[in-house]
């Protein structure tokens, strides 16, 4: 029994990450018995990169920071004040803490004419092509899993999501939801192509799906290396998520959040997250791929730490831009945004490719 | 589970439920009335609902507050039952407008209904219709409640079997049904204290009719022959009546006769003014004719054709021929009461 704890003690403190400002902190810790075990298992970098940064704990807080971000943006453009009273001093910072604590004490309605088990395990399945992507996405020595073939596993992790969506919809077996999912499905198909276009054609740029060869490439931002990439990429990210305008699959004001019409209490909160996570995932990946990833001014005494915080800052920013964006625009109906999407937004991501292809063999 | 179910409800973790209840009730949309413009107010730039943490969000699902803006009929009284019952536990209702505390301006109306009788009213905002920061207030006092309150249900919870197997498709049925023989008249007599009615009957009472009576205060029926009709028009006119405010035709096949209101009033004449005459006159539904007035009074004359498009009651006199206001395929005469609605065709397997 100790000696597999030696073992594994062992295992995790080979890989520890190094942080010079807290490491007297953790010298001291690690001399407790029990303690210690933990330390070393939060300090292991695998584990770190998944649970604290820029994995779980992380996507905690962007949750609450962008529900509240949002809310309070769109209310300084409408002339308003926002959420506010809950927490005066913090700006109602806590005000999406409050909402999700509401959901979560709320009952948790299963109609009729649901299929009960779908309908119950489809939010909590739905976590897994979402939450899955972070264990690939490195921040500099900081990884979960390290493979060549990250980008290309992301992607592919990121396309099965509008299948559980629909899968949502089909379960919720109600005329709302199922309006909802055709519209989910509509619109799959019309940023999906373009996007994976857009992430092939940076693949071709860089020469490789290696997010450490990606961020050794580039010298100075993807961004201006293949812009037109990056608007292809930044326009599919807004209707991959159902940003505002391409809010179509869910349009409260038409069909009243259409697949997650039916849901109540905690799973409504779990699937009201769902575009949410996926925006943090996509907007790493969009981080990685034109913003430089983690690269940025290094403080010595951080250590190890600088790629996560840079990685996590930035992709913050660039989801922040996109928050303006959600509350500026009205909607497109659908037939305009398939339109687009199979006409010249789909032209837009071949040139891109001919651009990353052309750009490719000169670096 | 029930015991975790009530752990959830009201046990150890009642004060972050009480916490996160009291900052984020949601109203959902669910605008009845007149009310609702204030609403809109309180919630748009000025007031601004949300700094609160009340949003106004989608659906009955996801949401734990209703306000109920103003009037509520007999229609969207069933609406209101079903969307609280629809929303999950812990569920709060504010009425707002005197409408909904006790009917307000229709305070008589036969087709009013109380909230308070559909669904359990936490809190009255009383006003006509109520400010914008009085609506901001019941929802601060309902937070107050919440904070001192007792963390519980709003509903009690019964135990529903599982259903298993399939359930049987159902088509909707139609719940269109024409009712039998209704008992309909227009002159009931009503004592009332009204000095200038009774001398203005007996006015009434030296021309030709069949009948006049007052009905209630400043309303007064007169009953006539159809081919007296015009004749006494004509004399209501003379006595200073100079409009007709609405036609009005009502359909009784069970004696088998169409009653054609009109009711005649004016603008010039100051004693008059309040006062309106129900003349009508009862016609046959086989050989629906009934004079027309428009000649007399020019106001009568859309109403008439309007009468014409819904009943098929045909006013001699009026040029009109033909749809009025119904489109050209609409089915003949819509309103008479053996009109068969075609049954709807649902497509199903
Ligand atoms: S209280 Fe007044 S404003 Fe409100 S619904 Fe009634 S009539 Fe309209």
């Amino acid at each position: 029994m100790i000696a597999m704890f030696d073992l594994v003690m062992q295992i995790l403190k080979s890989n520890q990450i190094e942080i010079p400002l807290i490491q007297p902190v953790v010298d001291s810790l690690i001399e407790i018995p029990v303690l210690n075990a933990l330390v070393a298992l939060i300090l292991w970098r695998p584990f770190f990169a998944v649970v604290v940064m820029p994995g779980l704990l992380v996507l905690m807080i962007y949750l609450l920071y962008i529900i509240w971000f949002e809310r309070k943006l769109t209310a300084r453009i409408q002339w308003r004040v926002g959420p506010l009273e809950i927490a005066r001093p913090l700006r109602g910072a806590i005000q999406a803490l409050a909402d999700g604590l509401r959901y979560f004490f709320q009952e948790a309605i299963v109609h009729k004419e649901a299929h009960r088990p779908y309908f119950i395990q489809l939010p909590i399945l739905a976590f897994i092509p979402v939450l899955l992507p972070i264990a690939f996405i490195p921040a500099g020595n900081v990884v979960g899993i390290k493979t060549p073939y990250a980008i290309q596993l992301i992607v592919a992790f990121i396309s099965l999501i509008p299948i559980t969506i629909v899968a949502i919809g089909w379960a919720s077996n109600s005329r709302f939801a199922f309006v909802g999912s055709v519209r989910e499905a509509l619109m799959y198909v019309a940023y999906e192509i373009p996007f994976i276009i857009a992430v092939i054609s940076m693949i071709f740029l860089y020469g490789s799906g290696d997010p450490y060869v990606v961020i050794e490439k580039q010298w100075i931002p993807g961004a201006f290396l293949n812009p037109l990439a990056f608007l292809v990429f930044l326009i599919a990210m807004l209707m991959a998520t159902s940003r505002l305008p391409f809010e179509i699959p869910e349009a409260d004001q038409e069909i009243a959040f259409g697949p997650f019409v039916e849901y109540s209490g905690i799973l409504f909160g779990l699937v009201m997250v769902l575009a949410y996570e996926k925006l943090y995932v996509m907007a790493l990946l969009f981080t990685i791929l034109f913003l430089g990833g983690w690269s940025g001014p290094q403080i010595a005494l951080l250590g190890d730490l600088n790629a996560p915080i840079w990685l996590v800052i930035k992709t913050l920013v660039a989801i922040s831009i996109i928050a303006i964006v959600r509350s500026m625009y009205a909607r497109y109906r659908i037939d305009q945004a398939l339109r687009m999407g199979f006409s010249w937004f789909l032209a837009l991501s071949v040139l891109a490719l001919v651009i990353g292809a052309f750009i490719g063999m000169v670096i | 589970m029930d015991d975790f179910t009530k752990f959830i409800h009201s046990g150890k973790l009642a004060p972050l439920k009480k916490w996160g209840t009291k900052w984020s009730l949601w109203p959902v949309h669910l605008v009845t009335a007149c009310c609702g413009a204030e609403l809109a107010h309180a919630f748009a730039s000025g007031y601004d609902g949300e700094r609160i943490g009340a949003l106004n969000y989608g659906i009955a699902r996801q949401t734990n507050f209703i306000i109920v803006e103003g009037a509520i009929t007999r229609k969207m009284a069933r609406v209101l039952r079903i969307t609280w019952e629809q929303m999950p536990d812990p569920k709060f209702v504010i009425v707002m407008g005197a409408c909904g505390l006790n009917g307000g301006i229709f305070w008589n109306g036969y087709n009013l209904v109380k909230p308070s009788e559909v669904v359990p009213v936490e809190f009255f905002i009383p006003g006509c219709p109520p400010t914008p920061e009085a609506l901001l207030r019941g929802i601060r006092q309902l937070q107050k409640k919440l904070e001192t309150g007792e963390a519980e249900s709003s509903v009690d919870f019964y135990d529903l079997r599982l259903q298993k197997g399939k359930i049987p498709k159902m088509l909707p049925k139609s719940p269109k049904r024409i009712s039998e023989n209704p008992l309909i008249i227009v002159n009931r007599a009503k004592e009332v204290d009204w000095a200038f009615g009774k001398e203005l009957c007996e006015k009434l009472k030296a021309l030709k009719l069949e009948s006049v009576v007052i009905t209630a205060k400043n309303r007064i029926a007169v009953k006539v022959s159809e081919s007296n009709l015009k004749e006494t028009a004509i004399e209501l006119k003379k006595l200073g009546f100079d409009h007709v405010k609405s036609v009005n035709v009502i359909d009784v096949p069970a004696e088998n006769k169409f009653i054609v209101e009109y009711h005649i009033s004016s603008y010039s004449n100051k004693d008059l003014m309040p006062v309106i005459v129900n003349l009508f006159t009862e016609i046959p539904r086989k050989e629906a004719k009934v004079s027309s007035l428009a000649d007399i009074f020019p106001s009568a004359d859309y109403m008439e054709r309007e009468m014409h498009d819904f009943f098929g009651v045909e006013f001699k006199g009026n040029p009109w021929k033909g749809k009025f206001l119904l489109a050209p395929d609409t089915p003949e005469f819509p309103l008479r009461k053996d009109f068969k609605l075609q049954e709807e065709i649902y497509v199903g397997d």
